[in-house]
């Protein structure tokens, strides 16, 4: 296997460097990510607490239907945005095919079934006795909610860093959504997808460690915050 | 319900945000994979994109799905290579102003050996012939690319339907076509730009067949029509196909060269 | 004068077995009442339907005169009166003095009076200076009597406390048994729940036994019963039931 030491220096080269392309794929991974797991997780958080603590006709049919819409390939959810936002699509006259925004929209729908999932286990797995204690101690249902999320924000936590590492590591949506357009969308992904599709495997597995490296900046960063 | 609509608004707005944080012009081109992956939009690009303080967004796919996003309106214009598909994509009225830019030609590759011994025959159509009556492996694009229409051609002249284990339909690019055929020993058709790229380190095919004017593959630039489409950039449109017309454009095409090789010819003026 | 916390017909029902069903119950203001059964008798269950966290299928309660409708901020208002204690109360994750002051500030109160009445609390159950103290260093009675000075500190009118004593050291159970028997001279009800049959005779309350579900007639509570309509033959059915045979 002579190329994976030949793109072991490849990265190397690339990191050292700071090879325009390559800062600008990662700068747009991690910037779309960004902004793709802030929206899921304003809505996946709030969505996974319902559920969790709601009461409500075909909670079960929920629950599976969330399940499910976690295994959806992400080329089928890129999909569905894509005939949304396409020029002929309901919401074409935006504009956003083909723009960072189009994958924000994108990553945020595959993410958010992720979020909101694990936030659900987590309220589950907390003590049954959190929202009563706050209740019974005078505090409203909301602040007895803020509660409950603060006893159990590593559970939190561990949902959105498990949202980022999907969303950051995925390229069926970047790749429909987004076009892998040099310099605007193109990400770590859909570069390593190009790459690829130009036989340059030892370029494509640099950055491919590079993309490694960033997810594990990111998580010690992440880390270091649920420490505190 | 409400929440739910409000939520979604929200995303939207945030997407917009960001979308218009970026003020400088764009044109979205879709266009077929070897135009980029040869390397052509490299040289070819920046001149313009700095004459006119724009950018071109590339998305580049196969020749049918390129046409595809035109007729949509997903983009300002469109630079392919296939000529019958582009006929009618103008005749229905999806875009306006054909300019032919460039060409190559498509080769037939395979192993050196030559099991099929298509290296003798006297035509495209014959060398398939022999590789489906030898049963050789043949890759074939099976993505409605330019390349790929070019090849059903071949096989309807040939009057072969290929049918069978020996006939592999890809779907993919150019390029994870050849190291398919590569990696099988296989036969395919490539446009000679791409091959040229690979040709060496990436492959040890060779050229079996070529030369023949059934294998002419004319590139031709086509803008999206704004009567179709009101929100095109069709002004902007019109000055990158002037441009890459333009005598400039062209002696930057027909001086770009790959290991020292042409990869793609203008036509003399 | 109006009951604290009157019971009216009121039934709780658990898949289709009866929970708890009650003709009448009045609590009345500053006494203390102790309330014993076997393992099942729906102690845990009166005590949080008292404590407003468990809506009974059927049946009316009156606060202080006022008929409870269930709504949500009705509740709100009425919750910060009315405090339980759970038989192994959680403490939230922080320290001691986090716990303590949660009811406070759901009440708003802030700054230096927060201060002050978390340091209070925390000294009437004899945990002086423990305020910076994490809740995972604190032994079983110590968490205990952390919890008791959470509920303290809130004031409530009407206090309830799940078996305070069960599985507690012994120098705990007497702080947080005197600290109980004080209460009522203060102004504030209590209902405690006990397995031990002897606590009436050392804090001198109220019984109110449980059996089944059901009130059993208690000796000298006249007041606090209406014997008369104890009697009645034949309980009506959980709606879940009557389905069932329906």
């Amino acid at each position: 296997m002579d190329f994976i030491r030949e793109s072991f220096q490849t990265s190397l080269t690339l990191i050292l460097a700071l090879d325009r392309d390559v800062v600008s794929a990662v700068w747009t991974s991690v910037s779309v990510a960004v902004w793709s797991i802030i929206l899921a997780s304003l809505i996946g958080i709030p969505l996974g607490l319902t559920i969790a603590i709601g009461n409500f006709p075909l909670k079960r049919w929920v629950i599976t239907s969330l399940n499910t819409l976690m295994a959806m390939p992400t080329v089928v959810i890129g999909l569905v945005v894509y005939g949304i936002i396409s020029r002929q699509g309901p919401l074409g006259g935006f504009g956003l095919l083909f723009t960072p925004s189009a994958m924000i929209v994108g990553q945020t729908v595959l993410a958010i079934p992720i979020v909101a999932n694990y936030t659900l286990s987590s309220i589950k797995g907390a003590d049954q006795r959190i929202l009563p204690t706050a209740l019974t101690l005078g505090a409203s249902p909301l602040q007895s909610v803020f509660q409950l999320i603060r006893e159990v924000r590593f559970g939190i936590m561990a949902a959105v860093i498990a949202g980022f590492g999907r969303v950051i590591s995925e390229v069926g949506v970047a790749m429909m959504l987004g076009g892998n357009i040099q310099g605007y969308t193109r990400t770590m992904t859909t570069a390593i997808a190009l790459e690829t599709s130009k036989g340059e495997f030892a370029f494509g597995l640099a950055l491919g460690g590079i993309l490694m490296t960033v997810a594990l900046m990111v998580n010690l960063i992440l880390n270091f915050m649920q420490q505190r | 319900m409400k929440v739910a609509r409000f939520l979604i608004f929200g995303v939207f707005a945030v997407a917009l945000f960001y979308q218009t944080a970026s003020a400088q012009e764009r044109l979205k081109m879709s266009t077929t994979t070897s135009t980029q992956d040869s390397g052509l939009l490299k040289v070819l690009l920046p001149p313009f994109e700095k004459k006119h303080n724009v950018k071109v967004d590339v998305i580049a796919v196969g020749t049918g799905q390129a046409l595809k996003l035109g007729e949509a309106g997903d983009v300002d214009v469109v630079f392919v290579h296939a000529r019958k598909l582009e006929d009618k994509f103008l005749a229905d009225g999806f875009g306006v102003n054909r300019r032919d830019v460039m060409y190559n030609d498509f080769v037939i590759i395979g192993p050196k050996g030559d099991p099929a011994g298509i290296s003798k025959a006297k035509s495209a159509a014959q060398a398939l012939k022999s590789i489906a009556a030898k049963g050789s492996i043949f890759i074939s694009r099976g993505d409605k690319s330019g390349t790929h229409t070019k090849e059903k051609e071949l096989w309807q002249t040939a009057g072969i339907d290929p049918k069978g284990s020996w006939y592999i339909e890809a779907g993919q690019g150019m390029g994870p076509v050849i190291t398919m055929a590569t990696e099988r020993q296989g036969y395919t058709m490539a446009d000679r730009g791409t091959f040229n790229a690979f040709k060496g380190k990436k492959t040890d095919l060779a050229v079996l067949f070529d030369g023949e004017k059934g294998l002419f593959n004319p590139y031709g630039i086509i803008a999206v029509n704004p009567k179709k489409h009101p929100h095109v950039k069709y002004d902007l449109a019109m000055q990158f196909i002037d441009f890459v017309t333009s005598p400039e454009g062209l002696r930057i095409i027909s001086g770009y060269k790959v290991n020292g090789e042409p990869v793609f010819f203008t036509y003399r003026k | 004068m109006n009951a604290q916390l009157l019971l009216t017909s009121v039934q709780k029902c658990y898949g289709n077995k009866i929970g708890l069903e009650l003709k009448k119950l009045a609590l009345w203001p500053g006494r203390l009442y102790i309330l014993t059964g076997p393992n099942g008798s729906g102690k845990s269950t009166l005590l949080n339907i008292l404590a407003l966290l468990t809506k009974p299928e059927r049946g009316e309660l009156m606060y202080a005169g006022e008929r409870i409708t269930w709504k949500s901020r009705e509740l709100s208002l009425l919750r910060k009166k009315v405090t339980l204690m759970h038989q192994s109360p959680y403490l939230f994750a922080g320290t001691v003095s986090d716990n303590v002051a949660f009811g406070l500030k759901a009440r708003g109160v802030s700054g230096e009076e927060l201060r002050r009445s978390v340091a209070e609390s925390l000294a009437m159950v004899g945990l002086d200076s423990f305020e910076e103290r994490n809740v995972t260093q604190l032994s079983g009675g110590e968490a205990r009597r952390v919890a008791l000075a959470r509920a303290l500190a809130a004031k409530p009118e009407l206090l309830l406390l799940d078996e305070p004593l069960a599985h507690v050291d012994k120098e705990s159970a007497e702080v947080i048994e005197k600290l109980i028997a004080s209460l009522p001279a203060r102004g504030t009800t209590v209902v405690m729940s006990t397995h031990d049959q002897h606590q009436n005779d050392r804090l001198g309350g109220e019984m109110i036994q449980l059996h089944g579900g059901r009130l059993e007639q208690p000796f000298g509570l006249v007041d606090n019963l209406d014997t008369s309509e104890c009697k009645v033959n034949g309980a009506p059915l959980c709606p879940a039931l009557k389905m069932h045979i329906a």
